[in-house]
């Protein structure tokens, strides 16, 4: 990855130094210094809340750091305002690519550079060029006229890319670029970014992921707790390094799976279920203290698979039974009652009650569990969940009356998880369990997991994260073109295997 | 990185189980936005009044004319309020409430009319009838909003003008006299100088914030409000919640109703026309999200007193009726444009949420 050759001994395009930043009291950033060189790309790890947003926050202007400077090609700056940061060619990738949906490709693109240059008409005839031109120059497949909002997340990100080239980005943040893609999609990304490099725009990519991380960069800076813990080149560090400097302790990614009793009872069985055009023939079981694992690509029918158990787009064919007795799945509310919960890929809008109060949200599935006999909440026991799901969780928030928006992608599903803990359900499914999760709670979910197992729930966990999978799961379920195409165990349950037969 | 460590904070430790003390002690919620505001606003109103025509202002019978007239108003802004909460909103409120009004008065005369004292014993049921209608008319906009999904403003509009429309047919347009005495009594009487009116007004708005705060189907109201999907992702039966809510308000509407006609007794099809709107601007004003997910009843009333204050004061003043409109719509813009900047305020120190290029 290396190979790429550097234009000449170049001075570094993007430097901080001695940044300090802090929030009401609060050190959020302390004596942060980093450099970018052209063509090179930087990792820039931590946990959630280390400060990583906040730097990238300083160095696109979005927030002035209390001291410290930032230089740009050799000018020193203060403190940057977002219109200079774009002036001297810092563009940030946010996780959601501020784009307008209902434009086509092309408008995307331009758009925003003319409405920069402050002009005041807009010519759909003229901008296609301009456009045409990155794309080309990138050597991609864009539909330029197509509209943004039917793009794959993938495409999205790419137009998000173009649009920040068109403006002559020289330092290109990306905020967490893999999370959304697929194994492909991601090597796809990977050819653009040696692409961005050769010309010489220097890349930042915040990120979780490790083993990604390492494969792209040439360096890695680790924040912890606002420091700067370690700049080293990526060739001297390790997935298990990594995560010791951003955690400040040893990570437990080994498998841990508790032995499994034969003799333990199916809490579920699925006998040849099928939804046309999404998937067939499905067959497993699950058993009680069981952890097993589904895996596939993105629209491989794994997600599909799983919102069929909840109800929320039931099966067409085939049986469900639960505990031996088959089930009717044609509404949440019946998923629900026989017994089973989803955390749901998609957090933010249904998982999460964002602007309500993680109390409230940890009560939300379970209220008429927490009843007085004249119907009323028993505050008390509403009290005594809350807080003890709060506290076993372990959800880093001041209070219980904090709203969810204000936590951390891991406190978060912490609270969703919490939500169905309080239910008890017998079968509890996760899509993406610990997708924009840091490591720290990462382990930790996965440790919950496996203590609500042993305590005798069935956990199924939908995921394209393979190591998650072998640190989990009894077993590992693979989808492929809406079939369960195999069944690893035991020693099957490896990395590299998951790798191969997801992809196959 | 931006909360503080509990354990490192004794003051932050303080002032969280100061506030929960509060919110316990209130038990309406926290004191937040909206109820902190109206506090303000409704000393505010007061003072300024009270100082610039103290005579008739203060006078007895000012005050207990407040008392008198914020109690209807206050029940159909609470009502609106809840249709808030989910998001929705019903407009056929007043409508509603006039429809249990004539009921309540064509009952009483048909009866009266072969029997008086019988009309009178019967006082308990026609109140009941009255409170059905609402309930009924409640039911019938629940099931279209739940049932068929039509959009909340437009089904209500539509149940607005079918039950304004029965009601000016019912009475040909006319005004409709009488009412079981009892009920005129009640109206008219008063307990430790405040009218029994303003209790029921109290009783009503202490009964649906403990349905809002303390029950499952409140809490599940504000939660469907707040994010219908992740509602349905957590087994909340978004249609029976909604169906209950509007059966709800339509109980309120009902049960305002019974205070039209306590208050005169008499009925007619386009009393309170003026309601429809100003109920919008009281709810929203108590802090109510006009997005849903968040209300509280509290609010809704400090915010019924404070325009009923502004409303007398005007009076009071030798003001005009539409003097008074232009002070309610410059409340109502200057509470929202206030609420806008600290929301911008709060935006800013997040990341932007558009990045130009």
């Amino acid at each position: 990855m290396t190979s790429t050759a550097l234009k000449g001994p170049s001075s570094p395009v993007l430097e901080v130094r001695n940044i300090v930043k802090t929030f009401g009291g609060v050190t959020a950033l302390n004596d942060v210094s980093l450099d970018l060189l052209p063509g090179e790309v930087l990792c820039l790890a931590g946990e959630n809340g280390c400060g990583k947003s906040t730097l990238i926050k300083i160095i696109s202007g979005a927030e002035k750091p209390d001291s410290g400077e930032i230089i740009v090609d050799g000018n020193t700056y203060s403190s940057m305002d977002p219109t200079d940061a774009i002036k001297s060619g810092i563009q940030v990738i946010y996780q959601d690519f501020s784009l307008f949906p209902n434009l086509t490709v092309a408008e995307n693109i331009i758009l925003t550079s003319a409405v920069a240059d402050r002009r005041r008409l807009y010519s759909g005839r003229a901008a296609r060029p301009a456009a045409q031109a990155i794309v080309d120059e990138l050597g991609l497949h864009l539909d330029l006229d197509a509209d943004v909002e039917r793009l794959s997340v993938a495409d999205k990100q790419l137009t998000a890319i173009c649009r920040a080239l068109v403006s002559d980005a020289r330092v290109l943040i990306m905020d967490e670029p893999t999370t959304a893609l697929t194994h492909t999609e991601v090597d796809r990304l990977f050819v653009i970014v040696e692409r961005l490099r050769s010309r010489g725009v220097g890349l930042i990519f915040v990120s979780h992921k490790l083993d990604e991380v390492l494969k792209i960069s040439q360096r890695v800076a680790i924040l912890r707790s606002g420091k700067n813990v370690v700049t080293s080149p990526a060739s001297m560090l390790d997935p298990r390094a990594i995560a010791l400097h951003m955690t400040g302790q040893e990570l437990d990614e080994t498998r841990h799976v508790s032995e499994l009793d034969a003799q333990s009872e199916i809490v579920l069985e699925l006998e040849g279920l099928g939804l046309r055009g999404a998937y067939e023939d499905v067959s497993f079981t699950l058993r009680r203290g069981e952890i097993l694992g589904v895996t596939g690509l993105l629209g491989s029918g794994r997600t599909e698979i799983a919102e069929a158990l909840f109800g929320v787009v039931p099966h067409d064919s085939g049986v469900v039974k639960v505990n031996g007795t088959p089930v009717r799945l044609h509404s949440i509310n019946d998923a629900i009652d026989a017994g089973i919960g989803y955390v749901p890929e998609d957090r933010l809008t249904q998982g999460l009650f964002m602007d309500k109060s993680i109390a409230d949200n940890i009560i939300a599935g379970s209220p008429n569990e927490h009843t007085t006999r004249f119907g009323t909440l028993d505050l008390r026991a509403v009290r005594e969940t809350i807080q003890g799901l709060f506290a076993r969780l372990r959800v880093k928030a001041p209070n219980v009356q904090a709203p969810v928006r204000s936590l951390s992608g891991g406190n978060a599903q912490r609270v969703v998880l919490a939500k169905w803990l309080a239910r008890r359900p017998r079968i509890l499914m996760l899509n993406g369990p610990t997708v924009g999760v840091d490591i720290g709670s990462k382990a930790e979910i996965l440790g919950i997991l496996r203590a609500e197992a042993a305590a005798g729930m069935g956990v199924i966990v939908i995921s394209d994260d393979a190591p998650e999978l072998v640190a989990c799961c009894h077993r590992v379920l693979v989808v492929r073109h809406g079939r369960v195409v195999e069944i690893l165990e035991g020693d099957d349950v490896a990395v590299d295997t998951i790798r191969e037969k997801v992809a196959a | 990185m931006k909360l503080a460590d509990p354990e490192t904070k004794p003051l932050s430790r303080l002032n969280d189980s100061v506030d929960a003390g509060w919110t316990r002690l209130l038990g309406l919620g926290r004191i937040e936005g909206g109820v902190r505001r109206m506090l303000i606003l409704v000393v505010v109103a007061f003072a300024v009044f009270a100082a610039l025509k103290p005579s008739i202002f203060l006078s007895g019978t000012n005050l207990r004319n407040i008392a008198l007239n914020s109690p209807e108003i206050g029940v159909i802004a609470i009502a609106m309020m809840l249709a808030m909460l989910t998001g929705g909103i019903d407009l056929s409120l007043v409508a509603m409430a006039n429809l249990s009004a004539i009921t309540m008065s064509t009952m009483f005369t048909a009866v009266a009319a072969g029997d008086p004292a019988l009309a009178e014993q019967l006082f308990p049921v026609i109140l009941l009838a009255g409170i059905a209608v609402g309930v009924l008319g409640g039911a019938i906009n629940g099931l279209l909003i739940s049932g068929l999904g039509i959009t909340p403003i437009l089904a209500t509009l539509g149940t607005m003008q079918i039950y304004n429309g029965i009601a000016v047919a019912w009475t040909g347009g006319k005004t409709l006299y009488g009412s079981p005495s009892a009920l005129t009594a009640i109206g008219s009487s008063t307990v430790a100088g405040i009218p029994i009116l303003f209790y029921v007004f109290v009783l009503v708005a202490v009964a649906i914030g403990v349905v809002v705060t303390r029950t499952p189907l409140g809490l599940r109201i504000q939660l469907q409000g707040a994010n219908p999907t992740a509602a349905r992702y957590s087994g909340i039966a978004s249609r029976k919640i909604l169906l209950s809510t509007y059966v709800l308000t339509g109980l309120l509407s009902g049960i305002a109703g019974v205070l039209f006609i306590a208050r005169n007794p008499t009925a007619s099809a386009d009393y309170g026309a003026s309601y429809v709107l100003l109920v919008i601007v009281i709810a929203v004003l108590g802090g109510t999200n006009p997005n849903g997910g968040f209300a509280t009843v509290l609010g809704v009333v400090l915010a019924t007193l404070t325009l009923q204050i502004v409303s007398s004061g005007f009076t009071a003043m030798r003001l005009s009726a539409y003097q008074y409109a232009i002070a309610q719509g410059l409340i109502l813009v200057a509470a929202m444009a206030f609420e806008q900047v600290k929301w911008r305020r709060r935006l800013r120190s997040r990341k932007p949420a558009v990045q130009p290029g």
